[in-house]
């Protein structure tokens, strides 16, 4: 799976950001996992679940038209499959950030003003709850305690977590996020962003 | 991850029983000399032990890890001194967290300058760096040093006998730790029957939250016909402020998957499910890892070890539903649905997993089989109460010092495992209550806290043991959001099948939130137990029948506080937004205008760079000032 994923970073020639414009375009490679998964593990329902986990590891969300695709594959009706879509807080039909802020809300995070640190980092990106900023550059959710109480309050941006948070430390992390995106960008070629928000 | 036997020959072709003799034999010394605590005596090699549980990872212990093996190789130390990477240790709070044996010296929060020193001066000339070491000052002033301090020693290992100790990695270190011993026991000395006996005198029960006896469990699935059967674990660990389970798998992952095996060969079945929430990544990494070892050792698969028993495992993950922490509702999902709980009777035991036989059980319960079997129901069962045997994992968290994890003997009281083991309170404030089941338990209030920790006593106040999530908390934590916050996760979380719990739990939400904002009303905090109660009664599943515990309990212990919400409009502890008044504190105010421009109804005035000042007639309280503050000066009281 590691090469898999290291394909679609790779493509874009390091920009890393996803245009805005053409959201709903499909990665046609999302199509092959499910066909790759489903003659490796043969089977029906049972193989749903799974399943959904490999192409939302690839895609990052399920649009619908994968959904489709899984059910027709599986011998499923598309219901039956948005039905565990929409049931398990872990898949998602709308595209996340590049980088995704997931607020633990654990009851020790909840403990440790965890509400405070949401509010910041929704104060500061511009988006609600379960949100994506229009560059596509940050999501915003609260998830579920993600085990780390000893650090709480704390924080993951995709798979990294940080803890013991304050507004400040959190505003300091949001900068930098920015700023590496803003490198990022300049370095590939991009016209320069010389907005300076925060 | 890495491991420190990635080529151990014996993770590549199947193992007998005596081969695995022999690794006992030959690498049980190495484990050994991980628990002493030797001083002043030079030992031929030293171990660093580098705690590589989810919480130190996340505190860089990966590269402090790397740093030492390099540094070690610089030094020329290679023949004397090595690394290893082991599961979770428990002190979370002292991430990363090093132990060199066999000298018995914890170093916590260890960082790249300080895994240097320790081995420049520790490792090379056997000095121990004292003042780095973890101490503690205990009752008459004395200093207590690394396992004398009392999160250490007044725990007793069972389900956690093997995490921090053994690089969880590796098949070789599980064997040499007795793993496989108790499966050994069972293929070819114990009938089924013998082994259901020694479960039940040895009377653990299950560590899930709701306490059912296990051997009774094992014995109806036993006991019901059928040529297929499934043994399923339950590690969709969804109680906010829980992380035992997730230790253990990512900690000693053998240990379930020989206690799986056991229980196949028990009752029955050849094929196990291992139902672990997406949210463990690193769990899920090292339990396939240890599958997939298992598997070519011959230890899972056909022909167990030339028993002629065939048993395998595979993992589920799971999607993100606290409702498939419930049995019936896991086994929907392993089937691919929605998680949405069954009716019961039928139970598991008759019609589970695709309407078979199935015998489920929680990661720690699973954790403590080979223990009982290997040394007999009567030592178990001398340890704990008469009701509730042996010891329960504890996950503390909140305003506590010590957060991590820890394992207790039954029966000791709630206080000594916060006081003792815990450290008491961070802030150095009073001990208000301790929180313990999650969203389906209660609250303790400190006056209670001598209660002793078991099944029973702690329902008789209105908490559970649950899985055993303990958050503490100080008085600036208000019981009535601590009740709004679980019921809202509890609607969140409601499959939404039967209507007590959707509708039921929502009505009680909305009543809390009224509340909190200063707009309760006389009579809803007797609504509130009306609704709690009825609520309780007819819900389909755990998850409604237990939902309304968090605010039945705070209501019981801390109803002065919901009072004061309703009558006085005031929050005590400061934490309901709307309640409070919002001051700017002049010494920390750098006059830079963001609270004024995040004011939404321009109540705060003020110069640049002067300190500003709330016009508490305008102030709607909703608090956007407080979060804009870049320095912190904004006080709610």
């Amino acid at each position: 799976m590691a090469e898999m994923r290291n394909e679609v970073t790779e493509e874009p020639a390091g920009s890393g950001l996803i245009d805005a414009q053409a959201p709903e375009e499909i990665d046609s490679e999302a199509y092959r996992i499910v066909d790759r998964y489903v003659s490796e593990q043969p089977g029906g329902q049972e193989q749903l679940i799974p399943l959904l986990h490999r192409v939302q590891e690839y895609l990052g969300y399920l649009p619908f038209p994968v959904q489709e695709y899984v059910a027709g594959k599986l011998g499923l009706s598309p219901v039956e499959v948005y039905a565990v879509v929409s049931f398990y807080h872990f898949f998602t039909t709308t595209p996340r950030g590049r980088y995704q802020l997931k607020v633990c809300m654990g009851t020790a995070c909840f403990v440790n003003n965890a509400q405070t640190i949401c509010d910041v980092l929704g104060d500061l990106s511009g988006i609600e709850l379960g949100g994506v900023t229009e560059d596509r550059l940050f999501s915003l959710e609260q998830v579920r305690c993600i085990g780390a109480c000893g650090l709480a309050p704390a924080l993951m941006v995709n798979d990294e977590a940080h803890g013991h948070l304050t507004p400040i430390t959190v505003r300091k992390i949001f900068r930098k996020l920015k700023s590496a995106a803003r490198k990022e960008k300049n370095s590939a070629g991009g016209e320069a962003d010389s907005e300076n928000k925060h | 991850m890495k491991t420190n036997t990635e080529s151990s020959p014996a993770a590549v072709r199947p193992l007998g029983r005596e081969a695995m003799a022999a690794i006992r034999e030959c690498v049980r010394p190495v484990i050994e000399e991980r628990l002493v605590t030797r001083r002043g005596v030079a030992p031929l090699r030293r171990e660093v032990l580098v705690c590589h549980g989810g919480a130190c990872i996340s505190c860089r212990a990966v590269p402090v890890a790397d740093l030492m093996e390099a540094a070690i190789d610089q030094a020329g130390l290679a023949d004397q001194a090595r690394v290893v990477r082991v599961g979770c240790m428990g002190l979370c709070d002292a991430g990363p967290l090093v132990l060199v044996s066999p000298d018995g010296v914890y170093y916590p929060r260890v960082n790249e300058d300080l895994a240097g020193r320790i081995v420049k001066e520790h490792l090379s000339s056997g000095a121990v760096i004292e003042e780095e070491e973890l101490s503690w000052e205990g009752p008459d002033g004395e200093m207590l040093r690394s396992r004398e301090v009392p999160f250490f020693a007044r725990q007793m290992k069972i389900a956690l006998r093997n995490c921090g100790v053994i690089d969880p990695g590796s098949l070789e270190e599980y064997i040499a730790a007795d793993g496989y011993a108790a499966l050994e026991k069972v293929l070819f000395e114990m009938a089924p029957d013998q082994v259901l006996t020694e479960l039940k005198r040895a009377g653990l029960r299950g560590r899930g939250g709701a306490g059912f006896p296990v051997g009774l469990k094992w014995q109806f699935v036993h006991d019901t016909q059928g040529d297929v059967k499934y043994v399923v674990c339950n590690a969709d660990e969804g109680d906010p402020g829980a992380f035992m389970d997730r230790s253990i798998l990512e900690g000693d992952p053998y240990s379930v998957v020989e206690a799986m095996t056991i229980a196949g060969r028990v009752v029955g079945s050849n094929q196990g499910y291992v139902y672990v929430r997406a949210e463990y990544p690193l769990a899920i990494e090292r339990l396939d890892a240890s599958l997939n070892s298992a598997r070519s050792s011959g230890l899972l698969g056909k022909d167990i070890l030339g028993s002629g028993f065939d048993f395998d495992l595979e993992i589920r993950i799971g999607a993100g539903a606290f409702v498939c922490g419930e049995e019936t509702a896991l086994m929907n999902s392993i089937e691919g649905k929605r998680g949405m709980p069954r009716p019961r009777p039928p139970f598991p035991a008759q019609k589970g997993l695709w309407k078979r036989p199935t015998l489920l059980n929680n990661v720690e319960s699973w954790a403590n089989i080979s223990p009982i079997l290997l040394r007999g129901a009567k030592w178990y069962s001398s340890i704990g109460t008469e009701r509730s045997k042996g010891t329960k994992v504890f996950a503390l968290a909140g305003a506590i010092r010590n957060t991590g994890l820890v394992e207790v003997p039954m029966g000791i009281s709630l206080r000594e495992v916060v006081e003792d083991l815990g450290g008491g309170i961070r802030s150095g404030r009073p001990f208000k209550a301790a929180q313990s089941g999650g969203p389906s338990g209660g609250c303790v209030p400190a006056a209670a806290a001598d209660v002793a920790v078991d099944y029973e006593s702690l329902q008789e106040l209105g908490a559970i043991m649950g899985s055993g999530g303990l958050i503490v908390m100080d008085e600036t934590t208000c019981m009535v959001e601590l009740a709004r916050f679980f019921m809202e996760f509890i609607v969140d979380e409601s499959c939404g099948k039967c209507p007590p719990c959707r509708i039921g739990n929502r009505v009680m939400l909305s009543i809390l939130e009224r509340i909190t904002k200063g707009e309760g009303q006389e009579d809803d905090l007797g609504l509130l137990e009306r609704l709690g109660e009825h609520i309780q009664l007819s819900s389909l599943c755990g998850l409604g029948q237990t939902g309304p515990n968090p605010v039945l309990s705070t209501l019981r212990h801390f109803r002065e506080e919901y009072e004061t919400h309703v009558r006085e409009r005031r929050c005590p502890a400061g934490q309901c937004r709307a309640l409070l008044t919002y001051t700017i504190i002049e010494d920390l105010c750098n006059g830079c205008h963001v609270c004024a421009k995040a004011c939404p109804v321009d109540a705060i005035g003020g110069e640049i760079k002067n300190v500003h000042l709330i016009d508490q007639e305008v102030c709607t309280h909703c608090g956007a000032c407080l979060t804009a503050c870049p320095t912190g000066a904004i006080e709610g009281k």
